[in-house]
């Protein structure tokens, strides 16, 4: 069960975030803008990575994943890892810009009265 | 402790990022409040993932010490880890931001 651990800890990171999608114009529903935006970062990312670790600066407890590896023997869940955190941050981002003109527009009805 | 393989890079990648934003894309994703309000939500929420992630009772991921700072806060989540998650996260939002649909007809430039 230990082994699953990092693979959850990312699926809990998606659970988390994907409500966030109904606020406003959402990141799942621009699929294209949401690749565009994440694939290109996570190639740079990727190769940090892989190169951090064939150098020793970090690496990954055999315990706590599944032990598939991608090319450049990274674990397959440092892969998701680069998908999944950043929109995690789109999904925040797009919210947050979303919501907040509702914000303003309610304080400012409030500071009216 | 010479920091030159997570501490140096990670500095690096911040400085580059912004650099990026302010020579090439300029999409003034910084002045926007939105940006600053999501950052400081998605740290909240690193301290606890990435927290997980290093803690020394039973690390998932395991850093040569020689190559940081030595300096890991809160918890035990190397400092530098927040320069990489910055540089990472904005990289991302300024790509998103280039790629915001144009509304109405008055086009920039």
């Amino acid at each position: 069960m230990d082994r699953w651990q990092y693979l959850i800890v990312l699926g809990a990171c998606l659970l988390v975030t994907t409500p966030l999608e109904w606020f406003g114009s959402g990141v799942y529903r621009q699929p294209r803008r949401a690749l565009v935006a994440v694939l290109p970062v996570a190639a740079v990312f990727l190769i940090w990575d892989a190169v951090a670790v064939a150098a020793g600066v970090w690496w990954y407890n055999p315990q706590f994943i599944v032990g598939w590896h991608a090319p450049a023997s990274l674990p397959v869940e440092e892969v998701l890892f680069f998908l999944v955190i950043p929109l995690c941050g789109l999904l925040t981002y797009s919210a947050v810009d979303n919501l907040l003109p509702v914000v303003r527009h309610h304080v400012g009805k409030a500071r009216q009265r | 402790m010479t920091g030159v393989g997570y501490t140096l890079p990670a500095v690096l990648a911040v400085v580059a990022v912004c650099a990026l934003e302010l020579t090439v894309l300029r999409t003034g994703l910084f002045r926007r409040p939105a940006y600053w309000i999501s950052m400081v939500i998605v740290v909240g929420f690193q301290i606890l993932v990435d927290g997980w992630l290093t803690k020394l009772s039973a690390p998932i991921v395991l850093y040569d010490e020689r190559h940081t700072s030595g300096i890991r806060f809160p918890f035990d989540i190397p400092i530098e880890d927040y320069l990489f998650g910055f540089a990472m996260v904005t990289a991302v939002l300024l790509l998103w931001e280039r790629g915001r649909p144009r509304t109405g007809g008055s086009l920039r430039r």
